[in-house]
């Protein structure tokens, strides 16, 4: 009996995600997420390379993976619309770079680290997919990192990263949009910050 | 005992469904809540450059990572009975029992918690307080509020806050002076504080120097963080689980394209 219902259960559950994943190919998404947080923890985080190398290595993987006009329109929100051609194509840009700058620093702390795939789930946008993975931590719970995938025919692309259920996204989006509301040179003034991060 | 936690669940069902529209309400963006909150993070941040960041990195410069471990280790193993009586509030048996096994290992064979001799044998550590007990009965949050000198929170974690520092054994150890127990339990909230934001030094100041709008990067990443917690509600489990809090509209005008 008990067996039933667990088959039953079984195949409603897979029937129902197979109908919501029908745009996005699970399984491939996945992969791709392995193979990238893969190359990111052998080729650049744990290698004996210099920094100037790995900064080498990760721009590139930073490049192909994720899909940077995607996330930088997102992220500049309502602002997007307003901004001229020039300015997107500066945003997006610096944006890239300021990214680049940010995790290029925090490669100690993934260290010996490894990310342990915990399966998938589906998204309401189309074409898009949450992959899930945990971080092991000493002395606490593991962190929960999850991966938002869009498919576009065969290629695949990160557009967000979600630690703890905080996506990076939103959170830029969040902090573009309070500081062009403040700064009196707009989307301009958003531009020449990130510069001055850059050079730091 | 069953019986009791039947009818204390079913008085919490009541309460929420009352208490259902208010939450429906609580995302509104209130911009005299906003200013607020600004100006306190703006003052917190000062106070904090002063008096607490300098004093953590002192701290760390003159302990090693294994003698942290072992602080935070005793100061985690005091609040264990808190998690203890929230796993039962939450009716999770099992837990409750894990968390009681691991007070009384770690107490004892562990010298006061200084060792999780507990987690080597499989009993794994679960921290949970008031505010997730709160969550899993459905209670609404409320907006977030910065405290002065404190940070982010919100009504209902400030509510757990206050239950817990009510069930914790320290508070009433400050509040009896008898043979030094007040001293005992000022210096354990002391050196809780500092390690707390030891913990915290590189993510904040990492957040900090990345951050075009500190506060706004800060708040936003306090707000989804606490968005997890609504999971918790026992009426959220069997509608809509598959809907993640971060699965907003993700899709962009494609004749805004560049």
């Amino acid at each position: 009996m008990k067996k039933t219902i667990f088959t039953i259960l079984f195949a409603l559950t897979f029937s129902l995600s197979n109908a919501a994943l029908a745009s996005i190919d699970a399984q491939k998404a996945e992969d791709f997420v392995k193979k990238t947080t893969q190359e990111g923890l052998t080729d650049i985080i744990n290698s004996n390379v210099s920094q100037a190398e790995k900064d080498k290595r990760f721009e590139k993987l930073f490049n192909e993976a994720l899909d940077l006009k995607f996330i930088g329109q997102f992220v500049l929100g309502r602002n997007w619309r307003t901004a001229t051609p020039k300015q997107r194509e500066e945003f997006i840009e610096t944006y890239r770079q300021l990214n680049i700058k940010t995790w290029s620093k925090r490669f100690d702390e993934f260290k010996g680290k490894e990310f342990i795939f915990t399966g998938t789930s589906p998204s309401n946008s189309k074409g898009q997919i949450f992959i899930n993975t945990e971080v092991p931590m000493e002395q606490a719970k593991p962190a929960t990192v999850v991966w938002r995938v869009k498919q576009n025919g065969n290629t695949f692309k990160i557009v967000d990263i979600i630690i703890e259920n905080v996506s990076l996204a939103i959170t830029a989006r969040n902090e573009y949009t309070a500081f062009i509301k403040k700064s009196p040179e707009g989307i301009d003034g958003l531009i020449k910050d990130m510069k001055a991060k850059l050079a730091q | 005992m069953k019986n009791l936690y039947k009818s204390f669940l079913l008085g919490i069902l009541l309460f929420n469904a009352v208490g259902t529209n208010a939450a429906a309400q609580e995302n509104n963006d209130s911009s005299w809540l906003d200013s607020y909150n600004r100006a306190v993070f703006e003052f917190n941040i000062k106070v904090d450059r002063y008096t607490l960041k300098p004093i953590a990195e002192g701290y760390r410069a003159i302990t090693t990572p294994d003698i942290r471990d072992r602080v935070n280790s005793a100061l985690y193993n005091v609040v264990e009975p808190i998690s203890a009586g929230n796993h039962a509030l939450q009716g999770s048996f099992k837990k409750t029992l894990i968390s009681v096994a691991r007070f009384a290992i770690n107490s004892t064979l562990g010298l006061g918690g200084m060792f999780d001799v507990a987690q080597g044998w499989g009993l794994e550590k679960e921290p949970t307080g008031f505010d997730e007990t709160f969550a899993t009965y459905c209670i609404p949050d409320g907006p977030m509020i910065m405290i002065p000198f404190y940070g982010p929170s919100t009504p209902r974690a400030m509510t757990g806050m206050v239950a817990a520092v009510y069930g914790d054994p320290l508070y009433w150890a400050m509040v009896n002076d008898k043979n030094y127990a007040d001293k005992i339990g000022w210096s354990y909230a002391a050196v809780g504080v500092l390690a707390v934001r030891e913990r915290s030094l590189d993510l904040l100041n990492d957040l900090e120097q990345n951050s075009v709008d500190y506060y706004a990067a800060v708040s936003s990443a306090y707000q989804q963080n606490r968005q997890k917690l609504k999971n918790l509600c026992i009426f959220n489990k069997d509608k809509d689980n598959d809907t993640q809090s971060y699965d907003f509209d993700f899709d962009i005008d494609e004749e805004n394209e560049i």
